[in-house]
């Protein structure tokens, strides 16, 4: 069962999320001006709010993350040696 | 790998079937990288003369390619057996699963000759083609496989179908699968 993490103290309660989710898993809390989990059971994890989302306030457990077949070892290695 | 390009010669006769792969990993990869900007650049350059048009002509080549993948397979009438057949043709690099929103009780939904059904792509080969090239998705390279799906329903079950993008997210992509029971 995916369960997904709102980083309260990030969130900048833009709404994009809300926006963004095909599947209404997000809705905003008012009093708090902050986005909040509502339907976590149709979250399908295509993270398309994780993208949208301008602070990088949520995290998704327990999904299937997409094999990511395109690594470019030399420009992985190159954005190391600056971090 | 060192930057040097390593020559391999030997001697070539064209009635020799190669009985192993040359080169190592490095090369692959390198070669699917490259494979990838190509085909990319070709999506891109497609449509920026095409226009829309582009997807059409992408359907078909991968309708075609579907329909010829699918005529390997045992042919059903099962949706849910022919689900897993195509999830057999289409391999790890498309590996997808049906899904439904959780106040639906069926993943099938019947409306009058037709029935629907949502897939959810996790693993694409043409998404992450999209994202390490910097195109946007739900372009002709997305109808491809579009294509490809709906030609190989079309040979499995003998219908006539269509899948229409839901939505598309950098980790999974929602599509609908329609089956039209009238037949072709």
């Amino acid at each position: 069962m995916v369960k997904i993490v709102i980083d309260e103290d990030a969130c900048v309660g833009c709404g994009s999320c809300v926006e963004d989710c095909p599947n209404d898993v997000y809705e905003m809390d008012e009093a708090k001006n902050k986005t909040k989990v509502v339907k976590v059971e149709d979250c399908m994890a295509c993270l398309s709010c994780h993208e949208i989302c301008p602070a990088q306030a949520m995290e998704h457990q327990d999904i299937h993350v997409a094999k990511r077949l395109y690594i470019d070892r030399s420009v992985k290695d190159a954005i190391n040696k600056i971090i | 790998m060192n930057g040097e390009i390593e020559e391999i010669r030997g001697t070539f006769k064209p009635e020799l079937i190669p009985a192993e792969t040359g080169g190592n990993i490095d090369d692959y990869e390198e070669a699917l990288h490259v494979l990838m900007k190509f085909v990319g650049s070709m999506s891109s350059a497609l449509e920026q003369v095409s226009g829309r048009g582009a997807n059409a002509i992408v359907y078909q080549a991968g309708k075609r390619m579907g329909h010829e993948a699918g005529k390997l397979m045992e042919k059903t009438d099962d949706l849910e057996k022919a689900m897993g057949e195509l999830s057999e043709i289409l391999g790890q690099e498309f590996y997808f699963e049906m899904w439904k929103p959780s106040d639906q009780d069926s993943y099938t939904v019947e409306k009058g000759n037709e029935t629907e059904v949502k897939l959810l792509f996790m693993d694409c080969v043409v998404r992450q083609t999209l994202r390490r090239t910097g195109l946007p998705q739900k372009g002709p390279l997305c109808y491809l496989l579009y294509g490809y799906m709906v030609g190989a329903v079309e040979e499995v079950m003998d219908i006539r179908g269509k899948l229409d993008i839901d939505h598309v997210g950098p980790n999974a992509c929602l599509k609908t699968l329609t089956i039209n029971w009238s037949g072709k």
